[in-house]
């Protein structure tokens, strides 16, 4: 039986690593690779909990499931808006200085 | 905790495949020749012209769209396998449930098909755009080779 | 007897291995995370990400949740990797290696402390409470959980997938309709049926006759307000 110390250090690493793929990083893509690697660190640590608990319900597995098309939809919002961004300041780097024109 | 242990199977397989993967890469590096190539050999072909500058104009959009709407089918497919496996596939409630579902997801698809030729550029304004583009880059070359 | 201690090596067996996979898969899972922020070339980096979706679904498996690893794979190698992949490629100049960190080490370092701050929160307010250290006797069977899990989601709790409807509806009308708003902005000559117009000044080999044509059919009376 794998105590349930184990999978929490590897979802609270994974939330660290996307914290810090979301603030260290000037690429749009990576902010938005941590935002997800994010995701799926909460998801595991949601499924660990849901399994670990005195009386088993599914409310966290459901929660999953929400968490999970919802990270789906803003993935896709989120790259149009990449696009639009590209096209309208030449670039996806977030450290040049934009000009701020017209 | 059973659970992981009737996937073996799976993961048995998954090694297999990445090993077939890899063999066959490695045996098409052995058998191909191993010649030096130079920046002409490596650069793009564009039917015998020379390519104009970078060959990454960002108009094909609808690409993206059709991923957005495959991920957006995907989701409600997940959705409705939940429902096929289970035993609440004949209740009558649940399924007036999933018809409004499945009705407001169709309202979306059929909005982003109705909407979608007018959203990227058509054969005429991509044209357009490319003459544009060539008339700003040939009159960029005549003031810096003057 | 015999065949109870059999049983009981097999058992230990079965342990020992769950525990190995555990590790294997949780180091892999961290690898190709650091590998997927870190790597120079955002292509790579895009695959990573999808190769560590498809192992966070052997964590899900491990943890007795057959449903959410395969909404997983489905989801995000399938999907979320794939359109993130398109989304590369669609950009050109993210391609270039030359931006990846923010120069300075000083904002470096802070990045680093506060990444670090919040996993000591998440981790500080998970385990504030205490947790049961075994899987308790209520778990149930792999046959049952996509019926249990089924009756949670569609029976008791409805409401939830109404609401996901809704959300996916408005993420395809908002990706089209930037789209195409965007487009009636760069390019001048388009007549919409939003009543987004302009003077339709296109070229004489165009043939603007047609274009125009087509297009007022559809919209009469404001076009024709607004072409004075």
């Amino acid at each position: 039986m794998i105590p349930l110390i184990n999978f929490l250090v590897v979802a609270f690493m994974l939330i660290g690593l996307g914290a810090y793929g979301m603030i260290v990083k000037r690429n749009l893509i990576r902010i938005l690779i941590g935002a997800e690697i994010m995701g799926n660190g909460v998801n595991i640590a949601l499924v660990a909990f849901a399994l670990y608990s005195d009386v088993f319900s599914y409310t966290a597995q459901g929660l999953v499931i929400l968490v999970i098309s919802v990270a789906a939809a803003h993935t896709a919002v989120a790259l149009v808006l990449m696009l639009m961004f590209n096209k309208r300041y030449g670039t996806v780097d977030l450290g040049q200085p934009v000009d701020t024109e017209e | 905790m059973r659970l992981f242990v009737d996937f073996v199977p799976v993961l048995i397989w998954a090694l297999l495949a990445i090993a077939l993967v890899i063999i066959m890469l490695l045996a098409s590096w052995v058998l191909r020749p191993h010649v030096l190539q130079n920046s002409e050999k490596l650069s793009t072909y564009e039917c015998g012209e020379e390519p104009i500058g970078p060959a990454r104009i960002t108009y094909p959009y609808n690409y993206l769209v059709y991923t957005v709407l495959f991920v957006v089918v995907d989701v409600m497919g997940a959705f409705l396998w939940l429902l096929a496996a289970s035993s609440l596939r004949t209740s009558e409630a649940v399924v007036w449930q999933t018809l409004i579902f499945v009705v407001i997801i169709m309202v979306g698809i059929g909005f982003v098909m109705k909407m979608l030729p007018q959203a990227f550029l058509d054969g005429k304004e991509t044209l357009q755009l490319y003459r544009e583009a060539k008339a700003a880059q040939e009159k960029a070359v005549e003031t810096h080779g003057r | 007897m015999g065949g109870n201690a059999m049983q009981t090596e097999i058992e230990f067996l079965i342990d020992l291995f769950e525990q190995v996979e555990f590790f294997l898969i949780a180091g892999l899972v961290l690898i190709l995370a650091y590998l997927a922020l870190e790597h120079k070339d955002i292509v790579y980096a895009v695959f990573f990400f999808g190769f560590m979706a498809s192992m966070c679904a052997g964590f899900f498996l491990l943890l007795d949740a057959p449903f959410i690893a395969g909404m997983q794979i489905a989801v995000y190698t399938g999907g979320i990797s794939a359109l993130m992949i398109f989304g590369v490629l669609l950009l050109p100049r993210a391609q270039d290696s030359s931006l990846e960190v923010i120069q300075s080490p000083l904002a470096r370092k802070i990045g680093l402390r506060l990444s670090v701050v919040v996993m000591g929160i998440s981790a500080a307010m998970a385990l504030i409470f205490p947790w049961p250290e075994t899987v308790p006797e209520g778990a149930p069977e792999l046959s049952q959980s996509l019926e249990g899990l089924a009756v949670w989601l569609w029976g008791t709790h409805g409401i939830y997938v109404q609401i996901i409807a809704l959300i996916l509806l408005t993420s395809l009308v908002g990706a089209i309709a930037i789209l195409k708003m965007e487009k009636a902005e760069s390019f001048e000559s388009i007549i919409g049926e939003f009543g987004i117009e302009a003077d339709p000044t296109l070229d004489d080999e165009v043939e603007p006759e047609t274009v125009d044509d087509v297009e007022l059919d559809a919209v009469d009376a404001p076009a024709e307000v607004a072409e004075e």
